[in-house]
């Protein structure tokens, strides 16, 4: 009767891990696809991330060159001044050996 | 294949990474002390295989990141450089090792050699933590 109490209790804990195992989502709210920046400003980039399973943190880019590394997951990058001209800013979930894991997440910017 | 074979392989890799690691610096720093031809010489198979491993494992990570995500890890500017770095201390380390066993050098010169190995995998192991928290 122990016995299957301890297993119940084991699988109650893996099916509750399984459960809680939410899917990998990154949001930008700031800025929005599309947005103009002041160039001569060190614009931010306010974002939430859900890492999800083999997640273990973020790689930032702009323009396709990584920028920052982030290990938090709600919060905020300040960005180097941007060149006047197009920009493409994306935040990439990656795991512990640095790899990106496939999802990730980009916004078009214009610096004026 | 799921997430846990993939740590599972991640986690193999590490094992044969780290006592790589122990086996170069540990073994130069021991040939240091013990200064007996014949013990020297069984030390240098052991850090010429040490740095064999630290090639090999180093190389698997990088495969496995692959197999998993037909993707390397996306390392830039620091972290490049303490890779680079990496490679050419196990490059120079398998090469001494290697050296030491086919040329076998007086005893002064074999000191020599011994405190650059020991250099080298200091220095690969510094690399390492660098790799490590930066990308």
């Amino acid at each position: 009767m122990r016995s299957l109490s301890i297993l119940l209790l084991v699988l109650a804990s893996i099916a509750s891990g399984v459960a809680m195992a939410a899917e990998s989502k990154i949001e930008i709210s700031s800025p929005a696809d599309g947005a103009k920046l002041d160039s001569m400003a060190q614009n931010k980039l306010v974002y939430n991330v859900t890492l999800g399973p083999g997640g273990d943190h973020l790689h930032v880019y702009v323009d396709g060159n990584e920028a920052g590394l982030l290990r938090e997951m709600k919060g905020s990058f300040t960005m180097e001044t941007l060149a006047p001209g197009n920009h493409e800013l994306c935040l990439k979930i990656v795991n512990k050996n640095h790899t990106p894991i496939g999802v990730e997440k980009c916004v078009k910017v214009k610096a004026e | 294949m799921s997430l846990d074979s993939q740590n599972l392989a991640y986690a193999i890799t590490q094992i044969a990474h780290n006592f790589g690691a122990v086996t170069v610096v540990g073994g130069a720093a021991v040939a240091l002390v013990w200064r007996e031809a014949a013990v020297q010489r069984k030390l240098a198979w052991m850090v010429l295989a040490g740095w064999l491993i630290q090639a090999v494992s180093g190389a698997t990570f990088g495969a496995i990141s692959y197999y998993f995500y037909a993707k390397f890890p996306d390392i830039h500017s620091i972290a490049l450089v303490a890779l680079k770095v990496k490679i050419v201390c196990a490059a120079l380390g398998f090469f001494l090792a290697a050296w030491q066993l086919k040329a076998q050098p007086s005893e002064v010169l074999r000191r020599y050699v011994w405190m650059a190995l020991c250099g080298l995998g200091v220095l690969a192991l510094s690399s390492a933590a660098i790799l490590r928290w930066f990308s």
